[in-house]
């Protein structure tokens, strides 16, 4: 009966989202059912998706609610099937901030941490890392040391990205991890390489010796992924700002030598740094400008944009050095984008001349 | 000049052809209640929905943008942030979503699929971290059932919930 009529309902089309109109309490008193045994995997997945929706909607949940529903959720932890399980993590740390009593899954997520299932494994880390206080912090630091070098990139990156939010409240804890974070700066793997020289170089951040012993070992290569290389530019640039003879530094070299690396992601931000940097001379600023010269032709809008905002900024300070590009711009005048042709008048504004009048 | 920081992406949103939110996620306080929140994605709704021109500059933030049917992707970050790093979130969010939805970008089968994408956003970003960008990687680690893949399951789980 009650699966006709919801057929019937859904073939009318009454609305387009089944979720509108969900009442906080019908969620709350549907979650009730997280006790009955056996647990049925889909139903309650698909439970736990509508408080999730209920949430994202900004419904605010009292403490006693959240509670309530939450310690109801730990039932779930019962059932090994891999979509709920990974549901169950993910509302954990929505409603971490919510409800009472929180650390009573931290066996469980201790467990599913250092089990075998990777799956479980990393989103395990990222739920445990909400929930812990300083004070238990203690007792789960060797699995985190272990998890930061894993084997398994997104295990490790996980630990990573954690061990950087839990730096807020509890620094010197994740200091002592900085061995393990070194080990997995090293790795193939572009994003956990990118984690580990962010976790570094937040580490070392007030130490402006180490953070330049830092960069000099990581400019000389060794970087793989594209994201730490963007990283690297910037920890680089701000470290420029305070030398005094930037001439002879071999971080210039650097960021030049990225304006000819295969990813357009790291060109651009070369480029970006070398025109912000403070004081840049025309013939530091010319390699860039060219670079940007050619995304202005781009296809991607994004890049268009990009090269047009920065070129913006470069026409303030050194119009001649951009009047090279003023055909590319006059084009952009035209494009769909209208940021971009707002851009590029605005630039044009300052380099043109009276020969591009005519045109 | 920008700091270097691990804490690249502000917010994601999917949103309706309506501008009503459907997934967001804010990651830091530059809109501290809903209330602000869904006023700038309206905002910004009505800034890009009729224009496919993929980024736009709002309240002083970089937004990329995609859309497909019912259906609008948004990745947005700090002014200064480089905005082909916001491009690669984008891109891989919507090949992502666009995987788990059998290329049925549409705002239905995102009802059908909700646990997925929630899941995969997860994945994606972590915090304001972009904790992997490499869309092959985030379907593995949603760990998709088998059967997700096949035949929508919306209507064996609306049974239970009636």
């Amino acid at each position: 009966m009650m699966l006709r009529r919801d057929k019937k309902d859904e073939e009318e089309g009454a609305s387009s989202n089944p979720f509108q109109g969900l009442e906080k309490s019908t969620v709350i008193q549907e979650a009730r059912s997280f006790n009955e045994t056996p647990i049925k995997p889909r139903k309650c997945c698909h439970t736990l998706t509508k408080i999730m929706y209920v949430l994202n909607q900004g419904e605010q949940f009292g403490r006693t609610e959240a509670t309530g529903t939450f310690f109801a959720m730990t039932k779930l932890f019962q059932s090994s099937d891999v979509t709920l399980r990974r549901m169950v993590y993910l509302l954990i740390k929505e409603m971490a901030d919510i409800a009472d009593d929180v650390i009573i899954v931290t066996s469980s997520l201790t467990r599913d941490m250092t089990g075998k299932e990777d799956l479980y494994r990393a989103a395990a880390i990222r739920a445990l890392c909400k929930i812990t206080d300083s004070t238990m912090l203690q007792a789960i630091e060797r699995f985190m040391k272990q998890a930061i070098v894993d084997k398994v990139p997104s295990v490790s990156s996980a630990a990573l990205a954690s061990s950087l939010h839990i730096m807020k409240q509890n620094p010197e804890v994740v200091r002592r991890w900085v061995n393990e974070v070194q080990e997995a700066a090293s790795s193939d793997n572009i994003m956990v390489q990118y984690h580990a020289l962010g976790l570094l170089h937040y580490v070392r951040k007030n130490d402006p010796m180490a953070v330049s012993k830092m960069v000099s070992k990581y400019t000389k290569g060794g970087l793989k992924s594209p994201y730490a290389t963007c990283l690297l530019i910037r920890i680089s640039a701000k470290l420029l700002e305070k030398e005094e003879y930037r001439d002879a530094s071999p971080l210039v070299d650097f960021i030049e030598s990225c304006l000819r690396h295969k990813s357009e992601m790291v060109i651009y931000e070369a480029a970006h740094a070398i025109v912000n940097m403070k004081d840049t001379s025309a013939r530091e600023l010319a390699p860039a400008v060219s670079v940007l010269q050619l995304f202005l032709s781009s296809p991607k809008p994004t890049l268009r944009f990009a090269a047009t905002k920065t070129l913006n900024k470069v026409a303030m300070t050194h119009p001649a050095a951009v009047t090279a590009c003023n055909l590319d711009l006059e084009n952009l005048i035209t494009d769909v984008n209208r940021s971009i042709a707002t851009l590029a008048i605005t630039t044009l504004l300052k380099t043109g001349s009276e020969s591009s009048i005519d045109r | 000049m920008i700091e270097a920081s691990l804490y690249t992406i502000k917010a994601i949103c999917i949103l309706d052809n309506d501008g009503e939110r459907l997934i967001s996620k804010f990651y830091d306080d530059t809109f501290p209640t809903v209330k602000e929140q869904k006023e700038f994605e309206k905002n910004l709704f009505n800034k890009t929905h009729k224009a496919n021109a993929e980024i736009i500059m709002l309240d002083g933030l970089t937004c990329v943008y995609r859309s497909n049917v019912d259906l609008f992707f948004y990745v947005i970050g700090s002014s200064q942030e480089n905005e082909l790093i916001l491009v690669s979130v984008l891109n891989c969010l919507y090949e992502v979503t666009s995987q788990i939805l059998r290329k049925n970008v549409e705002k239905r089968a995102l009802f059908d699929h909700l646990d997925s994408v929630y899941l995969a956003i997860d994945e994606i970003v972590d915090g304001g971290i972009i904790l992997e960008a490499d869309p092959s990687s985030i379907l593995q680690r949603v760990a998709l059932r088998g059967d997700d893949m096949s035949e929508p399951n919306f209507k064996d789980t609306v049974i239970w919930h009636s």
